[in-house]
């Protein structure tokens, strides 16, 4: 499934947008980054509450098919200018981690 | 990262990369003003001014010149998820000193978790290129380690050596345990 495919399926927000085509393969969950850092896989997407430059920094280094922000948090504004600079897309949700896994879940992903 | 002593390893690596051969580590526990300080000092290569106005910028240091790393930028989020302030000076040949703020009783605050280790490893590791002096305050009460010491009584012996680097993780361990009065971190 590509990231474009998932936007439509769960009804996410586009953030920033710059590689919708990429394909997804599995999630993490997490808000610290050096776990996230060192456990998330290539492909993954991820799910967190963090929305600062630092979580777009992160994302490239693993290369992450894309950030999902949780409960309605928004991302600050430096972070969404680098993400479209270096092609990682930001989405975002009003659902909790646990409901919107569960929801990838019941999808095979 | 989870442990505030892990941020501490990182960047005393990044002063051992730099070519420091002394290394001063401070950690401040005010429980009256709510204040957890740490301060790392070296005398490495130092870092030039404009490389210095990115430094915690994640994207300066996480592609290009993968060796940095985010180490920076992570701590300085630790701190300012705290509620607490980060800076970082340094002067070209002289030196870095970086310190971060955080308060104390914060919820987001990671532990401060295992210093002891996180010291005795890297004494263990390069002990013998690089100095170390650590001084850890608990309100009041102090106490100080400094490597140049241990060595001035080593004679033909490395610090590095196994049974010299067991023994200062147990004088580390005893003598923080004392002046934060059998408190747990």
């Amino acid at each position: 499934m590509t990231v474009k495919e998932l936007v439509d399926q769960f009804d996410l927000e586009v953030v920033a947008g710059p590689d919708l085509k990429k394909e997804i393969d599995g999630a993490y969950i997490g808000d610290l980054l050096s776990n996230v850092m060192a456990r998330a896989e290539k492909d993954n997407l991820w799910l967190t509450v963090q929305g600062h430059q630092n979580v777009v920094a992160v994302a490239l280094l693993v290369e992450l098919s894309a950030v999902i922000l949780v409960e309605n948090f928004d991302y600050e504004e430096n972070a969404v200018q680098r993400a479209c600079q270096k092609g990682v897309n930001l989405l975002k949700t009003k659902k909790k981690s646990y409901d919107l896994a569960c929801s990838f879940c019941e999808s095979n992903i | 990262m989870r442990e505030l002593s892990l941020h501490i390893l990182d960047i005393i690596e990044n002063s051992r990369k730099a070519e420091a051969d002394l290394i001063k580590i401070k950690i401040e526990e005010n429980l009256t003003d709510n204040l957890l300080k740490i301060v790392i000092e070296d005398n490495g290569s130092g870092i030039d001014q404009h490389k210095l106005e990115k430094i915690t910028d994640p994207f300066i240091t996480s592609r290009t010149t993968r060796e940095v790393g985010l180490g920076l930028s992570l701590f300085k989020s630790a701190a300012e998820s705290c509620e607490g302030d980060f800076e970082i000076d340094s002067e070209i040949n002289q030196g870095t000193r970086v310190t971060a703020d955080f308060k104390y009783d914060h919820i987001d605050r990671a532990p401060l978790g295992d210093i002891t280790t996180t010291i005795s490893n890297f004494v263990a590791s390069s002990g013998d290129q690089v100095d170390l002096v650590y001084q850890h305050y608990y309100q009041e009460k102090c106490f100080k380690f400094d490597t140049r010491e241990i060595k001035s009584e080593l004679e033909d012996l490395s610090i590095q050596s196994r049974q010299v680097t067991a023994w200062i993780r147990e004088y580390i361990e005893e003598n923080l345990a004392e002046i934060r009065g059998g408190e747990a971190f």
